[in-house]
């Protein structure tokens, strides 16, 4: 018995559990910096055969995105303001108590009529006095809010500092992507090198192009729904289209948020109940566009899973670490089956199993 | 940053050795310092001992091997096709590349060996996104396939 390599062994695996229970807690944001890598990447290999050095290619690629969000920001954030405000004030409105407020909202009130009525007929029931419970409730729940903000604001602090960090890992990742490389596939032994170059290739060709893919989809997914609902006259229409946009991306259940926000939007804006009909359809016609000419033009064969495989991911995904996870759940799962099934092929074809 | 900064400006003036080292290599002798340094980002530093299989027939066909010290042993798939030995600045896996998935034959290393390995997605991305490395490459290549053809030999290609 080789007892040098059985310590060996044990000390590697300690080193890697180690790693896990130390790195554990910034997980989700390297792999978020991941993400964000593999989806600039290309611009920065392109820019890298134009004669820029790798580091001076991510920096430009930085600088771009910022200038891109100044831009943008200076072009569309004072319209997202002013309707975020817009809605504040609906909130507020004559400095009333909030949940006075909430009931003079239109849908919320023709349903505390409809209870009152209802209570009439059906001696004991109480409906409209749980109602006005339940709104009471969400008043102290929001007075809590700022209670509960300052309890955790380490908790908040450290969290947006390291939503901050997310592109400084990504710039390193992006600017040393070769040393990186090497640095895993150094760690193969003889036997197993070609077939970690292999598995490595098709990580990068099949994680890349589906992210890739994903941005785009996002973006156009944002611009379809916020020119559809303008159309349509839905109040708040960009906000509500780049909402639909990036829930796009979680499969099956984001674009029903999108259409759900928009016809919310209609209700708490005292619009005429129709107009619901003319959210839904403009968000029908943005998932058909999306789902018969978008998805299988752009996103494509990128991925190949079944539907409910899918489903289930996402939703193990929003349980294991709720709305980001729902996000990178499916790539990751889709990465690790891709890694599993060329696995397999090569195993076989190197004579390794 | 500043470090990489001037890394990359001492880079312009002098020629590193590792590049003059790549220059030795027939498949990388007309490359400038830019595109070597593309080739450079995809080559991977690998040691066998005497004795270690590189490489089985049949195996597939993904990685270029660059020989950096020592030498070693390519046998075709039968005896009647007989051996060819390798040694510094000679590469192996270029026929394949163009001929077929799989490895034709197999490779063994008679000494040490320190190798440069090139992936073979590498190697066509690089062809593909530069035009001009391409061209230098496939070139290169023609020139090795022309000579293992009039040797009339399957493992000729220094």
């Amino acid at each position: 018995m080789n007892w040098t390599r059985i310590v060996f062994i044990f000390m590697m695996l300690a080193v890697i559990v180690g790693a896990f229970a130390f790195y554990g807690p910034v997980l989700t944001y390297l792999l978020l910096s991941v993400v964000f890598a593999y989806v600039f990447d290309p611009v920065v290999t392109w820019l890298e055969c134009k004669r820029f050095p790798r580091w001076a290619a991510a920096l430009l690629v930085y600088i771009l995105i910022g200038a891109a969000i100044a831009w943008s920001t200076a072009r569309f954030v004072p319209r997202l303001i002013q309707e975020g405000n817009q809605f504040i004030t609906l909130l507020n409105r004559s400095g009333q108590p909030l949940d006075e407020t909430i009931l003079q909202l239109p849908f919320i009130r023709s349903a505390y009529d409809f209870l009152v009525n209802l209570d009439a007929k059906i001696p004991n029931i109480n409906l409209a006095d749980k109602l006005l419970n339940l709104v009471s409730s969400f008043r102290t729940r929001l007075g809590e809010l700022p209670q509960l903000l300052f309890q955790n604001y380490q908790t908040i602090l450290s969290t947006v500092a390291l939503v901050f960090t997310i592109p400084i890992f990504s710039f390193f990742i992006l600017a040393d992507k070769p040393k990186l490389r090497k640095a895993i596939v150094s760690l193969a032994p003889n036997k197993y090198f070609e077939l970690t170059l292999i598995l490595l290739n098709k990580i990068d060709e099949n994680v890349g192009r589906y992210l890739r893919a994903m941005l785009l989809e996002m973006i156009s997914v944002s611009i379809m729904s916020s020119i559809a609902l303008t159309i349509v006259g839905v109040p708040y229409s960009v906000l509500i289209g780049i909402m639909a946009g990036v829930t796009n991306i979680i499969p099956y259940v984001g674009p029903w948020i999108g259409g759900a926000v928009g016809a919310l939007t209609i209700l708490v804006t005292g619009q005429p109940p129709v107009m619901i009909l003319w959210v839904a359809l403009a968000m029908f016609l943005v998932q058909a566009l999306d789902n018969y000419v978008l998805y299988p033009v752009v996103v494509g064969k990128t991925i190949k899973m079944h539907p409910l495989v899918v489903l289930v991911t996402v939703f193990a995904g929003g349980y294991f670490g709720g709305v980001v996870w729902m996000l990178i759940s499916v790539p990751l799962v889709f990465m690790v089956y891709s890694l599993i099934s060329s696995l397999q092929k090569n195993l076989k074809q190197f004579r390794l199993l | 940053m500043i470090q990489k900064f001037l890394e990359w400006l001492k880079h312009l003036f002098v020629v590193s050795e590792r590049h003059a080292q790549l220059r030795q290599y027939l498949l990388f002798k007309d490359l400038n310092a830019h595109q070597l340094q593309l080739v450079d980002n995809c080559l991977h530093n690998r040691e066998f001992k005497a004795g270690e299989t590189l490489f089985e027939t049949g195996f597939p066909l993904e990685v270029l091997y660059f020989i950096a010290e020592g030498e070693l042993k390519v046998s075709g798939a039968s005896p009647s096709e007989g051996f060819q030995t390798l040694k510094k600045h000679d590469c192996v896996g270029v026929a394949d590349l163009f001929a077929k998935e799989k490895r034709s034959g197999t490779a063994t290393a008679l000494t040490d060996l320190s190798l440069l390995a090139l992936s073979q997605t590498d190697f066509w991305d690089l062809v593909n996104k530069n035009s001009a490395l391409g061209v230098k490459i496939l070139s290169a290549c023609c020139r090795i396939l022309g000579r293992q053809i009039t040797d009339n030999g399957p493992y000729n290609q220094a």
